[in-house]
């Protein structure tokens, strides 16, 4: 262990001097300005907060741009609002009713929206907003139409009044502490990677395992639950509910409020919303100009921070205390191999229009192979690999995999299976380190806690993999060789039977093509299944006793590497054409 | 017969709706990003005509050549205040920072002309015609001529120029398109300004047919950004057809329901169609995804 | 480089709005919070230029405007601002937005203030609160002319009723109904249009299609303009009784005049007809200092101001005893005669104008006295 600076140390750790310094701030403010209007704000700021901390999940870690959280919040108001007008009931009642409410608001409408990609989403979530708006507007006999529904009584709870002021700033701000943690334990350790994984390579996460649709939904529903819970708080804020809590306003201030105040950060959302609750009362003695003021101030933000604030002291932060390079973990045992199991392919096809990519191939590979895939571009090799990793659906054909039939299932799944894979085109996320990028594949298996577990096991792989010190370093910043290896040490992570590799040698220097062959042989040694798809047949003779050679989606050799290579059909279909640099077709 | 003139007018309307989407689709397309001040543009585009007509009183059609080169400038603003910095960021940023941008339009209109509602001048000249018992106004015709000259034409320029293939280089790559020697950020700058432009005829035309007020660029912006949704994102085409079923839902169907109703079954459609075909009615124009 | 003369400029700006606050004056402070953005800000602009008129005519009080905008939400912040003053902010003059008075009710109470508006929302003074005073003929007045004219003067048994699905527009429609069957004419039609709606003729042919012989509207500015036109340009030459919107200038000055034949509002009042020296000079003085042309709501909230500024200089400036100040006395303004009806109704004259389809400027074709006083 280095010897260091305790206070730097303290210092180095995420952002905690400032977290503690804007907490002191904001709680010493009140009592500063303390009159009925700085409290108001406050109070305002903090029921954005919460709401804006919900919107996070969704928008900030499972990357969606949702327009949705407004109607979820205004929902939650005029759920708390009609309760207590109507039945007299009390908060203990209208925060669980409108919480639940806006949850299953949007645990309905999840079936037909989460599958859509980005814009399509956005204005799904949106036509959801304005459908509620619509409702709200004329459903008068319940919602009171436009008018809303006035004299909704101050907060109650268990029968005290919770007054305006101190006591319900108090309750906001209790409410806003509850919900950061519990946002920052459901989001952070090893989750935030697993989710930043989720976000920048979703074809990567579903092959470590990640559930992303289910993940999806489960943000989606928290999203809506803090939304609910910041509604309800709202109604008895402003004392009266009334179509403009749904209206498209509140969707903006809140999107404002996470990209300004940064997406996945906690400290984020509340700094971003007491910032934009205060800017446009800051402009106010401008009249009819203030809201100018306060678009333009919006922008000059955006363009100033487009990171977000957090953001923006993190790289302050970065530039004035920079933080020293940490010892790398101590590595932890290697993970757990998985059961060795046989792999029996039938009859797979798989069309693309007219054209059979895959024509009904059979293969067996037995535990402990490695088997080198070769063929022509456009033979078939690749999508053979997607659909055993399910990346692709076949279209008839049965993949047997230990007792079971794995053809069509989602790839998280096959994953869990013990089945992993590497991507031809390199699926790394750059600006993680290498560690966390190999650590957060775990996180089906580790959960979020498992952090320090995680990363032990990560550790263990990286240094049987020559990786040991780009430990910390962004992998966005690593040669291609070593990129690829990171790539081959997160695949195996979850300790797989059966290793996918696509195309590991594209783009490396003959020096690195030998140490990976050398890696790979090692990892066969050791008990794991490899399968190869490959161009470079000097490379696979390095390490594999079998190769399979695919044209037209059919299998046309299947043997040891000589007796493939001096096969007349494979040296019709494509060895006999010229051989690139590679030693492959090009 | 109710129901022709109903159409009619619902075509009359969806060609306004065009003219406002188009704009937005030709954003899209040169940089991926969503233009929410689009609909504030339209706005300041009307008003323009209306402050111009204050000091020319002239045809519309006199005033159209004034209102496009001021509006073109006001594209490139645009581009260099709320787009241009933000090129390399996320497309959400932009979404922001256009969004900050049309509050700043249209509380500057709000500010400048104050809420009234304001009609600009006609294109040639008001009232309306009448064949077999239909009613048209002149202003609807010159709406639907307008409108079809400049899709056609955003359409030529975009398939048979050589600046609008390298319109759609940058579109499709810009890293690309800048090894090939496309001046990218003109591109840009000259989608934006083209994009602007097209707002203020649009802001011509609807503001003498439907007035304007500092607040329609709002109801606007929603309504192109379902009918390119519906369309299939980033097509010219596609937003055409939406911008027509977007305004069928608020004539016919209106008139067989109520307004209420038809809102709701325009979401309801729109849910529908993107559940069966989750890329839009067309499909999306490829390589292109915000 | 940027990145550091932005956050010294943040900073700076950040401290010095933490210290500002708002100069205090040592006379009364008359807040006026009106919206000034968003859908509304056309009536809350007359509001404003009519409470500043009457305040620099007086000159004794201070006043700062605040924009309410369109939410509930930013009316209550406004208020507390307003009210963080309270040595020398007794009384606050509220927004047109009714639902923004709503949330402010309850708080009015609590702080002890009047609130002075002229929003026409019926509920407002509905709810037994002592603190809310309205200076505009509320919806149990003007919706009661507006029936009351299409039937008894027009003679019309047959209305087709088309609102706008706000505040405003839901709550004079449901006092058209109560008024139109208590006096024998069902309405044949009804239906409500938001406000971007942009091609009515979807509800013009429906109303058509129930036969009505008077077409009531109760819209906002702009849609009560786009109905007019689109109505006659559709051959429709049923009279049209619309609601206040339509007598304000902007919104005739949208249409021709050959268009407004045979159309006429209710109102509290129409300062460009004139009708008295008085009148006139208001009209006159106020083109001068805003460059527009007043409506009913300019002067309603100038009225309402001056019998602020009446009860300043004869004695209570704010609080209970300006509550009771305004709910005792009686004042003569220029649009009508001023008197609490103890819910806090201070105005219950309407008037109809009628256009004659000759000239944008309309005439007083009728005026209802003392409307929801004699019962």
């Amino acid at each position: 262990m280095t010897a260091r600076n305790p206070v730097r140390a303290w210092l180095g750790r995420d952002i905690n001097v400032l977290l503690l310094a804007g907490a002191i701030g904001l709680a010493a403010w009140p009592f500063f300005a303390g009159d009925a209007y700085s409290l108001r704000l406050l109070t305002v700021a903090g029921i954005y907060a919460l709401a804006a901390i919900g919107y996070q999940f969704v928008f900030g870690h499972a990357g969606a741009l949702s327009l949705a959280q407004g109607a979820f919040f205004g929902f939650g108001a005029y759920v708390a609002g009609i309760l207590s007008v109507r039945m007299g009931a009390g908060f203990e009642v209208t925060f669980p009713a409108a919480i639940a409410a806006s949850t299953v608001l949007a645990a309905l409408v999840a079936l037909p929206v989460l599958r859509l990609q980005s814009h399509y989403f956005a204005l799904a979530t949106l036509g959801i907003g304005q459908v509620v708006l619509l409702v709200a507007v004329n459903w008068e006999s319940v919602t009171g139409g436009a008018n809303g529904i006035p004299n909704v009584p101050a907060l109650s709870l268990l029968g005290a009044t919770v007054g305006r002021g101190w006591p319900m700033l108090l309750l906001v701000w209790s409410l806003v502490a509850i919900g950061a943690l519990i946002a920052r334990r459901l989001t952070g350790g090893l989750t935030g990677a697993a989710l930043r994984l989720m976000r920048e390579q979703p074809m990567a996460a579903e092959a470590a395992g990640i559930d992303i649709r289910g993940v999806r939904f489960a943000a989606f529903l928290l999203s809506a639950l803090y939304g609910g819970a910041a509604g309800a708080l709202q109604v008895h804020t402003v004392r009266v509910v009334s179509p403009e809590v749904l209206e498209f306003p509140v969707m903006v201030m809140l999107l404002a409020i996470a990209v300004i105040g940064g997406r996945t950060s906690v400290a984020g959302a509340i700094l971003g919303a007491v910032l934009l609750v205060h800017l446009p009362e800051w402009f106010r003695p401008l009249e009819r100009y203030y809201l100018m003021a306060y678009g333009l101030a919006l922008l000059a933000m955006i363009v100033a921070a487009p990171w977000g604030l957090i953001g923006l002291l993190r790289h302050v932060r970065q530039r004035w205390l920079p933080e020293p390079e940490p010892p790398p973990p101590v590595a932890g045992p290697m993970p757990v191999g998985r059961p060795p199991a046989r792999l029996e392919i039938t009859g797979l096809t798989r069309r693309f229009g007219g054209i059979r990519a895959v024509d009904g191939i059979d293969l067996v590979v037995t535990p402990g192979e490695s088997v080198g895939i070769v063929g022509a571009n456009g033979s078939g090799k690749t999508t053979l690999l997607n659909m055993i990793a399910g990346a692709e659906k076949p279209d008839s054909g049965r993949i047997g995999w230990a007792q079971a039939d794995i053809a069509g299932l989602p790839p998280y799944r096959i994953a869990r299976a013990g089945i992993a894979r590497t991507f031809q085109t390199l699926k790394l996320v750059d600006g993680t380190t290498a560690l966390d990028n190999v650590a957060a594949a775990s996180w089906h298996e580790f959960g979020g806690p498992g952090r320090d577990a995680a990363r032990a096991a990560a550790m263990a792989l990286l240094q049987k993999l020559d990786l040991a010190e780009t430990a910390w370093k962004p992998c966005g910043a690593l040669p291609p060789g070593l990129r690829r290896r990171v790539e081959i040490a997160r695949a195996l992570i979850g300790g797989p039977a059966l290793l996918l590799l696509d195309e590991p040698a594209a783009g490396l220097t003959a020096a690195e093509r030998d140490s990976l062959a050398g890696t790979l042989a090692a990892l066969n040694n050791d008990g794991t299944t490899v399968v190869v798809v490959e161009h470079d047949l000097a490379f696979l003779e390095k390490f594999v006793a079998r190769i399979v050679c695919l044209d037209q989606g059919r299998i046309i050799a299947d043997g040891a590497p000589a007796d493939v290579r001096a096969d007349p059909g494979v040296v019709a279909a494509w060895l006999g054409q010229p051989l690139d640099e590679g030693g492959g077709h090009g | 017969m109710e129901f022709l003139q109903l159409a009619i007018n619902g075509i009359a309307l969806g060609a306004a709706y065009a003219l406002v989407a188009l704009g937005f689709v030709l954003i899209l397309n040169a940089t991926g990003a969503v233009n929410f001040a689009q609909g504030d543009l339209v706005a300041a585009g009307g008003f323009l005509a209306v402050a111009l007509a204050g000091f020319l009183p002239v045809p519309g059609l006199l005033l159209l050549p004034l209102v496009v080169i001021l509006m073109a400038g006001l594209g490139l603003a645009v581009s260099a205040a709320a787009y241009w910095p933000l090129r390399d960021r996320p497309p959400v940023a932009v979404f922001i920072s256009t969004i900050a941008l049309g509050i700043v339009i249209q509380n500057g209109l709000n500010g400048l002309f104050g809420a009234e509602p304001r009609a600009a001048p006609p294109l040639f000249s008001g009232g309306h015609l009448e064949f077999f018992g239909l009613v048209i106004a002149r202003q609807s015709l010159a709406i639907m001529g307008v409108a079809a000259l400049l899709i056609g034409g955003v359409q030529l320029l975009l398939k048979h120029t050589q600046l609008g293939r390298r319109l759609r280089a940058t579109a499709q790559d810009r890293e690309v398109a800048a090894a090939l020697g496309v001046p990218v950020g003109a591109m840009v700058a000259l989608t934006f300004a083209l994009a602007a432009a097209l707002a203020g005829v649009a802001g011509l035309l609807l503001a003498n047919q439907f007035f304007i007020t500092p607040t329609h660029g709002t109801d606007f912006i929603v309504k192109a950004y379902i009918a390119v949704v519906i369309g299939g994102w980033g097509r010219v085409g596609g937003a055409l057809a939406g911008a027509m079923l977007v305004a069928l839902f608020e004539t016919v169907v209106a008139a067989w329901t109520d307004y209420a109703v038809a809102t709701g079954l325009l979401y309801a459609a729109l849910l529908t169609i993107l559940v069966f075909r989750p890329q839009g009615l067309f499909g999306e124009a490829e390589g292109r995804r915000a | 480089m940027k990145l550091r003369i932005f956050i010294t400029a943040f900073a700076a700006f950040l401290s010095l709005m933490l210290l500002q606050g708002d100069a205090l004056a040592e006379v009364p402070n008359f807040p006026v919070l009106v919206p000034l953005t968003g859908f509304l800000s056309l009536e809350g602009t007359s509001q404003r230029n009519g409470a500043v008129m009457a305040l620099d005519e007086d000159k004794s009080v201070a006043y700062g405007v605040f924009d309410t905008a369109t939410s509930p939400e930013v009316a209550v912040n406004a208020m507390e601002r307003a009210l963080r003053d309270r040595i020398h902010t007794g009384v606050i003059i509220g927004p047109i937005l009714g639902t923004q008075m709503l949330a402010m009710l309850p708080l009015a109470e609590e702080y002890q203030v009047p609130l002075v508006t002229i929003s026409g929302t019926a509920k407002l003074t509905e709810m037994g609160n002592p603190w809310i005073f309205r200076f505009f003929p509320g919806d149990a007045v003007t919706k009661v002319a507006h029936a009351r004219y299409a039937v008894e003067e027009l003679g019309r048994r047959r209305p087709a009723i088309l609102y706008q699905t706000t505040a405003y527009g839901q709550s004079g429609r449901g006092h058209l109904e109560t008024t139109f069957r208590s006096l024998g004419a069902v309405p044949v039609y009804q239906e409500g249009l938001d406000v971007s709606v942009r091609d009515v003729t979807a509800a013009l042919a429906k109303a058509m299609a129930a036969k009505p012989d008077v077409l009531v509207l109760h819209l906002h500015s702009g849609p009560t303009a786009l109905l007019v036109r689109q109505a006659r340009a559709q051959g429709i030459d049923l009279p049209i009784v619309a609601g206040s919107a339509m007598h304000q200038p902007t919104t005739a000055a949208l249409l021709e005049p050959s268009e407004l034949r045979d159309v006429c509002a209710e109102t509290g009042s129409s300062p460009i007809s004139g009708g008295s020296p008085e009148m006139e000079r208001f009209t006159a003085d106020y083109r001068e200092k805003f460059g527009s042309d007043p409506d009913a709501f300019a002067l309603a909230q100038y009225d309402a101001t001056r019998m602020l500024l009446v009860a300043r200089h004869t004695g209570p400036t704010g609080g209970a005893p300006l509550r009771d100040w305004l709910a005792s006395h009686e004042f003569r303004g220029l649009a009508m005669t001023y008197k609490s009806d103890g819910k806090g109704n201070m105005a219950h004259d309407a008037v109809i104008v009628c256009y004659d389809g000759s000239t944008r400027t309309p005439h007083i074709a009728m005026r209802y006295k003392g409307v929801d006083l004699a019962r």
